[in-house]
């Protein structure tokens, strides 16, 4: 059988951002694959040097759609680390509760992206439906539905109101009635299984070879997430489960988030019964004191690093941003070899891809 | 006067314009089911038909090395054939062109618009065409054979090859459904396989081969692709309407019309609920099914509607 | 679970092991910093890899401090449990690294990534083709200080 090079991108009915695959394939089987990222480079880590640290924290907001505020977060726990401020326990508390709500309305993305891929296009109808709950929510607290602007250097901008408590209780609520729903379909339905269950399997060698994130690592049966392992209060306060499957095949990804899913929304009752009351805010000054930092998260997709360095001035020396799903890219070549071409969506599906993050 | 009488049949009814429009109503009755199980609202009435205006009212453009004249003959053959089919499927009791052995020939004339996908993609040069053609062809041979071996139930059941007579059998014997719910029920997968719905749409599966045979067609060739695609879906449930649930051919019109009406309502619905629920299918899986577990039980059912007979 | 990584046994084991004089950075917050010369960066990984089961590379970060000027340096951000990072100082004239794509293959974007941004070059790898920037880049390293010209 010839060899036929497919291009997958930089535009696909696949991708949600442009990224360049070069797939080789011999029927119905794939040989091999090439990446080429680049595609949505807009140099944040230069333009953040031209900046204040105010204005940075607008920038990083926009590395990414989907996990924007974890980013910001990380960003301000490394410039009050440097400039040595206390942040009060309320923001914390409020910015562990946007982290959890972000990760559970960017799995419920994901799942609606990868139902659509394998052609189950009522759950994803279905999920982006009860994303909404999670959007509105945020909405609500923030005024925003994807870009947030919740945090700032030394807490957060804004307070929760009794009211705005009271509706976050009685959305989380529903969607964890709607969440149950979903992980029913996804355990019993026999066409995903099929089209899932053995596909593509990652070992905890290649894994760890390829030094790997997230639900993804997760999912191969390595126990690591950030938020248990090296987290930043109030998560040492808070208690909840990490969630692993042996297996390390596309099933296992799927199931993965849709488990984990559950658990945030879980954490976030938690959150919310246990929030403190206080301040949400001080005062932080604008010259940040020489010093270098770094700062770990765990995003949806992963661990979110950022390394800060700064000279005494106003602005930042070195920022430099890791986000998870460069990490997992580098495995995607070696997810590809050897499946069928059918099940390409599954495989990049599985490994939940955000390329602005991955190109900054 | 049979002059203007058979221009009337091949024009207006049960000809081009009725089977146009049963097309277009067809695509929205599917839409708007769809979209209620997805809890969305689903589009108006006329989007099918602004859909296509919109369609024909857009540049042509086919990549280079494309082969131009075949690639406009070929909708054009295939909405010809699947209209000729049209014409001897008895609508509510009603057929000008029936004779005996019509259900071979529209058998036949169903299977062009697939050869000719088939071929769209070759002559479109571009990879994923090339791609969904060639699924297009091993879907083909997955869900043809069960497909007519399951056909041939019914025309056994009936004693005759002829649509017509096979609809009109089912007042004296009651719906052939009852006797036969599992040829019922292969005919609804075969139908699926040959219309390339979900979750047999692996040859369009956007996700994979962007958009299958079709990747490069634009303007009015596509749109003539379209119409090929509600027409073979009309004609296959008008068959199936006919060939399982039958009693269409009282001799009151207007019960008739009603009754036929209600029973391609069904299978719509059988269709847009199957296209909702099910996830698509890998063609490896799809051969296997078709092979392993469509083609016996269309044997068993068939080997079953002998014994009865005899 | 993960056995945090005991930084007063990790200098220990690689004096011990490689003999090399390796200088405890402490301006890191959050993480426990190291420099080492740059020809031991293999064995003091595979050190941390095979003693202490630190395999997690976080990321390569690639600067030059202004401070010392005509150098560039790169911090090599490993985690276990907590985070523990090797700095190494190379020329700016000749900026060359041996690569860690042998001993850990997540590397590879990492690398591609300082190469393009800062002109390093890794040895003991293949090319190290361009991840982000674009194909027809030809201003050179964007991160390197050079002379502003107004064009």
């Amino acid at each position: 059988m010839n060899k036929i090079t497919i291009p997958i991108g930089p535009h696909h009915p696949l991708l949600k951002e442009p990224l360049s695959m070069k797939i080789d394939i011999a029927g119905e089987r794939v040989l091999g694959a090439s990446l080429r990222l680049g595609y949505v480079h807009r140099g944040i880590e230069k333009l953040a040097l031209e900046r204040t640290y105010v204005q940075d924290v607008h920038l990083i907001e926009r590395i990414c759609g989907i996990c924007s505020h974890v980013h910001t977060t990380t960003f301000c726990l490394a410039v009050e680390a440097l400039l040595g401020i206390e942040v009060p326990p309320r923001a914390q508390y409020i910015r562990a509760l946007m982290c959890e709500l972000e990760r559970v309305h960017s799995h419920l993305l994901w799942l609606g992206i990868l139902a659509k891929h394998v052609g189950l296009e009522t759950v994803f109808m279905h999920t982006w439906h009860d994303r909404e709950l999670a959007l509105d929510i945020m909405e609500g607290v923030s005024g925003g539905r994807v870009s947030h602007a919740a945090n700032q250097i030394g807490g957060v901008r804004f307070d929760l109101s009794e009211e705005q408590e009271a509706m976050i209780r009685e959305n989380v609520e529903k969607l964890k009635t709607q969440v149950g729903g979903v992980l029913d379909v996804i355990e019993n339905e026999p066409a995903l299984r099929a089209r899932t269950q053995g596909v593509a399997p990652v070992s905890v060698e290649l894994i760890k070879d390829y030094c790997v994130v997230g639900p993804v690592a997760r999912a191969s049966g390595v126990d690591i997430d950030l938020r248990r392992d090296d987290p930043w209060p109030p998560y040492d306060q808070l208690d909840f489960k990490v969630i692993t499957l042996p297996d390390g095949d596309a099933w296992a990804r799927t199931l993965i988030r849709a488990l984990e899913t559950r658990e945030s929304l879980r954490l976030c009752e938690t959150i919310m019964h246990k929030m403190p009351d206080g301040p949400v805010t001080v005062r932080a000054p604008r010259k940040v004191p020489e010093g270098e930092v770094v700062t770990r998260s765990e995003a949806p997709r992963g661990e979110v690093v950022y390394y800060l360095r700064s000279n005494g001035s106003d602005k930042p020396a070195r920022l430099k941003v890791r986000t998870p799903t460069l990490a997992v890219l580098s495995l995607l070549p070696e997810q590809l070899s050897a499946i069928h071409v059918a099940d390409i969506p599954v495989v990049l599906a599985g490994i939940d891809l955000c390329i602005a993050c991955a190109d900054r | 006067m049979q002059f203007i009488k058979g221009l009337f049949f091949l024009l207006i009814f049960p000809g081009l314009s009725f089977q146009v429009v049963c097309g277009l109503a067809f695509e929205w009755i599917d839409r708007k089911l769809l979209a209620r199980f997805q809890r969305r609202v689903g589009p108006p009435w006329y989007q099918p038909l602004a859909d296509l205006i919109k369609l024909f009212s857009k540049e042509d453009i086919m990549p280079e090395g494309a082969y131009d004249l075949v690639e406009t003959l070929l909708p054009l053959i295939s909405l010809s054939a699947v209209l000729t089919a049209g014409l001897y499927i008895p609508i509510a009791g009603f057929t000008p062109f029936s004779f005996e052995g019509d259900l071979i020939v529209i058998q036949f004339l169903m299977s062009v618009p697939t050869l000719a996908y088939y071929l769209a993609g070759i002559a479109s040069v571009g990879i994923y065409s090339l791609l969904g053609g060639g699924r297009s062809l091993l879907q083909f041979f997955s869900y043809e054979v069960p497909l007519l071996i399951t056909i041939s139930g019914p025309a056994v059941m009936a004693g005759s090859w002829s649509i017509a007579e096979i609809s009109r059998s089912q007042l004296d014997q009651g719906p052939f459904i009852v006797f036969q719910p599992l040829g019922f029920i292969l005919a609804v997968v075969g139908l699926i396989g040959k219309l390339k719905r979900d979750p047999l749409d692996i040859p369009s599966a956007s996700s994979e081969v962007v958009g299958g045979s079709l990747t490069e067609f634009t303007g009015a060739k596509l749109g003539f692709w379209h119409l090929v695609m509600n027409i073979q879906a009309v004609v296959g449930i008008f068959l199936l309407a006919n060939l399982y649930l039958g009693w269409s051919n009282i001799t009151s019109p207007l019960p008739a019309i009603g009754i036929f009406v209600l029973e391609c309502l069904a299978v719509v619905v059988v269709l847009s609920a199957t296209s909702a629920v099910f996830a698509r299918l890998r063609i490896d899986q799809l051969a296997g099914i078709g092979w392993k577990i469509l083609v016996p039980l269309s044997l068993l059912q068939l080997g079953f509607v002998i014994l009865m007979g005899v | 679970m993960v056995n945090e990584i005991n930084f007063d046994t990790v200098i220990a084991a690689i004096e011990d092991e490689i003999g090399c004089d390796c200088e405890p950075y402490g301006g890191m917050i959050n993480e426990e910093a190291l420099r080492i010369p740059v020809d031991h960066l293999q064995s003091v990984i595979r050190v941390l890899r095979d003693q202490f089961g630190c395999y997690h590379l976080s990321t390569i970060t690639a600067q030059e401090r202004e401070n010392q000027p005509g150098e560039v340096e790169l911090i090599y951000h490993f985690w276990q449990g907590k985070g523990i990072s090797l700095m190494i100082s190379v020329p700016l004239e000749s900026p060359q690294v041996e690569s860690i794509l042998s001993l850990i293959s997540g590397a590879d974007f990492y690398e591609r990534e300082v190469a393009e941004l800062y002109g390093v070059t890794f040895t003991g790898r293949e090319e190290t083709p361009p991840l982000l920037l674009p194909d027809n880049w030809d201003l050179g390293p964007p991160f390197i200080r050079r002379e502003e010209t107004d064009e």
